[in-house]
């Protein structure tokens, strides 16, 4: 939700500076998404929270959370309105569906389309919002800033009253264009959407989007003005069938209060009173079929302080009430209150540990470890996992991860964003592909045989199995869990040697921040060249790795390093591996050539020195 | 050369989660594990998620063919409530868990995002009078990321929502000078508590879960997710 602070200072004068917001916002509401600073105003992008959406997607909602937040004042602006005069109306509303809770009307005559005045601009535009016409703008004014859709029709358009109700089979209705939908929706063939209808056709898609028949055209002069409330599963089920985003639907759908209806009326009223001085207003129809509840809610400061684990005192949680202006009484510690229409997300007395501590700021609760009387079990899996694990480790395998989707299964998945719809069986295929890979980077790796396992769930119908599987030679042998945990208990899994001294870090790997920094391969193929030479006995390999070293450029991203070494009547032979690669381009075999030739003419300048 | 055989290297995944239940262990939590192939029950509604949250939508949550309320689960969050139900049933309270696993979500890939991770999972809760509180969970997480990013890393909360915990809380971490997000948590909410068989009128607890992919590319400075899970050595650099 976009927030603009000019229009917050309309309500909220004494607002902290624009950084300070900033971060009021972040540790007692929500996350900012972005801080725009533009000419003469800066607009911060908030994401209202989906349990504060009923009263906080609305300037003046964030407005009243931060006075209250704050302890700053807040300036009412509702008594300044200038209230129309109204005349007796013909208007009939009809609520034919439990899923529209209140419906209220308003018939305003002799009204004029024309282009907005320029506040009413300037605030559209400040939020990234269009400016289209003086009634349609209102109809956003009043949504951005109470939180409360509203529509116009066009009355003229209109074949006796308004009707709520479910959509029938023929029923076809075309919606406004959008910029998502430039050519709009058509809704047909659709059963049971709720429509605002006439007595003859559908006008528009009910708490969603207004049709393109009976909006507000150049001539329009008579209109009704809609503000209805209506079941938020309802809206979002319809939404997403016809796959419909518009900011009404994003309001109804987390569930609006019904008591806010008569503010957003009286609002849009009031500004088209003040764009049309002249205009006859009729009397509001309110039918308030699903009426609120008035609901109370009790809790201890007791409990409170026991689940922030910090100590809050009852004057605290007076205090907090009252600059929420919310009513209230307590007994000793025990306090009821009376849970405010728009707040839809006090429920129960968890919820008011919360509002209490994002009041104060976490920052108030201290970290305490606990200690509780609790003495943990040995976890099988886990242990069979480990011993597994450790055990491949020490005969020189390598743990891989590869992915649980495939192109073939027995377990196929619904709906996916990639085209590997199917679970594994088999952990085999997986590591035959890895072990394809790291065939290929065997010499990178500094490896003579690559040995590789990975430990992982397998799906087959009506199962769930975790499988271990690894690598000899070319060959992929895979087994359960179980299997492989039994045999290497039983000491029967031993085809080749072990690491000779025990790894005591094996089974309780050292917890310390380990914080080296992870290097990225090149993407680029790489080149490797091996280089072997006879040396006198008294040469030790660093010597032959020095003048390697000095001499290989700088494109060496692996190595040298030895890979064989004999002695033989009185010499020694040395061979180093050395692996060229570029982290820009593919090399080419002539310009690792150059490289190597500059190696070889240095070593070929010792005289007791032979290239093999 | 060679006569003894190198040692083979470990996925950073599985070091890293090594780490973290050593350090959970060492503040008394037990490891638990469970299926990916989860049960709707367990993945959503013991989780208090709403019949029509959009988390449930085919285009969030792999749904499975055939097998009504069948998913393959989106937080090892269905462990840990499996866990304390358990726990419930054996007269083990006060108890803790963690559990570190792969999860699922439908997504599109990219540097940042992958359809499956490993998420850390963990839960703490016991009678009034313990008082497990949100203090606690602080103290946990706290000495957590210092183990896992340094004595030198600073904790702190944000308000969230989530419908699983009451109050709700973005848990940051301050690492190299920089907030940043790494995990969700909160006080289990009385929704989850009754769901698992408890009564949350006598009992309370803290719950949190979070990517241990993030942690990894943090830690390291591993650029992109979908390396974890290429089969390619070359990751394992730890």
């Amino acid at each position: 939700m976009k927030i603009s602070y000019n229009w917050l200072k309309w309500y909220i004068p004494e607002a902290p500076d624009r950084d300070k917001l900033a971060d009021i916002f972040t540790y007692h509401i929500c996350e900012v998404e972005s801080v725009e600073k533009k000419e003469g105003d800066t607009i911060f992008d908030i994401n209202i929270l989906p349990n504060r959406s009923h009263d906080l997607l609305s300037h003046k909602g964030v407005a009243q959370e931060l006075a209250s937040l704050l302890n700053i004042s807040y300036t009412d602006p509702t008594p300044k309105y200038k209230t129309p005069s109204s005349v007796a109306t013909n208007l009939k509303i009809d609520i034919k569906t439990d899923k529209c809770r209140r419906f209220m009307g308003r018939v305003v005559r002799n009204v004029k389309v024309g282009p907005s005045p320029d506040w009413v601009v300037n605030h559209l535009e400040s939020i990234g919002e269009r400016s289209i016409n003086n009634l349609v703008d209102a109809t956003n004014i009043v949504m951005y800033n109470t939180g409360q859709p509203t529509h116009c029709f066009d009355l003229d358009k209109l074949e006796g009253g308004i009707i709520v109700r479910p959509s029938l089979k023929d029923d076809v209705l075309n919606l406004l264009p959008s910029t998502k939908n430039p050519k709009g929706v058509v809704v047909k063939d659709k059963e049971g959407v709720m429509l605002v209808c006439d007595e003859k056709k559908p006008l528009a898609l009910a708490g969603i989007k207004g049709g393109a028949d009976s909006g507000v055209s150049d001539n329009t002069t008579n209109i009704i003005l809609e503000v209805g409330n209506f079941d938020p599963i309802s809206i979002r089920k319809t939404a997403q069938a016809l796959n419909i985003f518009t900011d009404a639907r994003k309001r109804f759908e987390n569930d609006l209060s019904p008591e806010l209806a008569p503010y957003a009326m009286r609002e849009l009223s009031t500004l088209i009173f003040e764009m049309f001085p002249d205009a006859t207003f009729e009397d509001i129809v309110d039918v308030y079929t699903v009426k609120q509840k008035e609901k109370k809610l009790k809790f201890s400061a007791d409990r409170i302080s026991k689940i922030l684990g910090l100590e809050v005192s009852v004057v605290e949680i007076g205090n907090i009430l009252e600059r929420y202006k919310i009513g209230y009484k307590n007994e000793g510690d025990v306090f009821e209150i009376i849970v405010p229409p728009m707040r839809l997300d006090l429920t129960c007395e968890e919820d008011m540990a919360e509002e209490i501590g994002r009041i104060l700021g976490y920052d108030k609760v201290k970290p305490i470890i606990p200690k509780i009387n609790f003495t943990p079990k040995v976890n099988e899996t886990y242990i069979k996992m480990s011993a597994v694990r450790n055990e491949l480790r020490s005969k020189g395998y390598s743990e891989v991860m590869s992915y649980a989707f495939c192109d073939k299964g027995e377990i196929e998945v619904m709906q996916s964003a990639s085209d590997k719809k199917f679970l594994r069986t088999n952990l085999a295929d997986g590591l035959k592909e890895s072990l394809k890979l790291n065939k290929i980077n065997s010499a990178l790796l500094e490896m003579k045989e690559v040995k590789i396992f990975e430990i992982g769930s397998v799906f087959k119908k009506g199962s769930e199995e975790t499988h271990v599987a690894y690598n000899e030679k070319d060959g992929i042998i895979e087994k359960t869990l179980d299997e492989l945990y039994q045999a290497v208990t039983a000491g029967v899994f031993s085809s080749g040697p072990r690491k000779k001294s025990p790894d005591h870090s094996e089974n309780t790997p050292a917890v310390t921040a380990n914080l080296e920094k992870f290097k990225m391969w090149s993407l680029y193929p790489f080149i490797s060249r091996d280089i072997a030479l006879w040396v006198p006995e008294s040469v030790v390999a660093g010597d032959v790795e020095k003048i390697i070293r000095e001499n290989m450029g700088e494109l060496v991203v692996h190595g040298p390093y030895l890979f064989d070494e004999f002695k033989k009547d009185g010499k020694i032979s040395y061979a180093f591996r050395l692996i060229f690669q570029s982290y820009e381009r593919t090399l080419t075999d002539l310009e690792v050539g150059t490289f190597f030739d500059k190696i070889t003419n240095k070593i070929k300048e010792k005289a007791d020195w032979q290239i093999r | 050369m060679n006569k003894e055989i190198k040692k083979g290297t470990i996925h950073p995944l599985t070091l890293l989660a090594e780490e973290a239940y050593k350090a959970f262990s060492e503040m008394g939590f037990e490891i638990a594990t469970g299926p990916e192939l989860e049960t709707e029950w367990y993945n959503f509604d013991v989780l208090n998620v709403a019949k029509d949250h959009p988390a449930r939508d085919m285009q969030d949550t792999f749904w499975i063919k055939d097998s009504k309320g069948e998913v393959l689960r989106t937080h090892s969050t269905s462990v840990t409530a499996r866990a304390i139900e358990q726990a419930g049933k054996d007269g083990r309270l006060p108890c803790a868990f963690i559990s570190v696993g792969k999860v699922y979500r439908n997504e599109a890939t990219d540097a940042t995002h992958e359809m499956q991770f490993y998420q850390v999972d963990g839960v703490m809760i016991g009678s009034i009078e313990d008082g497990v509180s949100l203090a606690n969970l602080k103290g946990v997480l706290t000495e957590f990321y210092k183990k896992m990013l340094g004595e030198e890393t600073e904790v702190e909360f944000r308000p969230s929502f989530f419908p699983f915990t009451e109050p709700s809380l973005e848990v940051h971490a301050k690492f190299k000078g920089r907030w940043l997000e790494m995990m969700g948590g909160g006080m289990l909410h009385p929704n989850v508590i009754k769901n698992c068989g408890l009564n949350p009128d006598k009992v309370q607890g803290f719950a949190f879960g979070g990517g241990l992919d993030r942690i990894a590319m943090i830690k390291w400075g591993i650029p992109d997710v979908r390396l974890f899970y290429q089969g390619d050595l070359r990751l394992n650099q730890f």
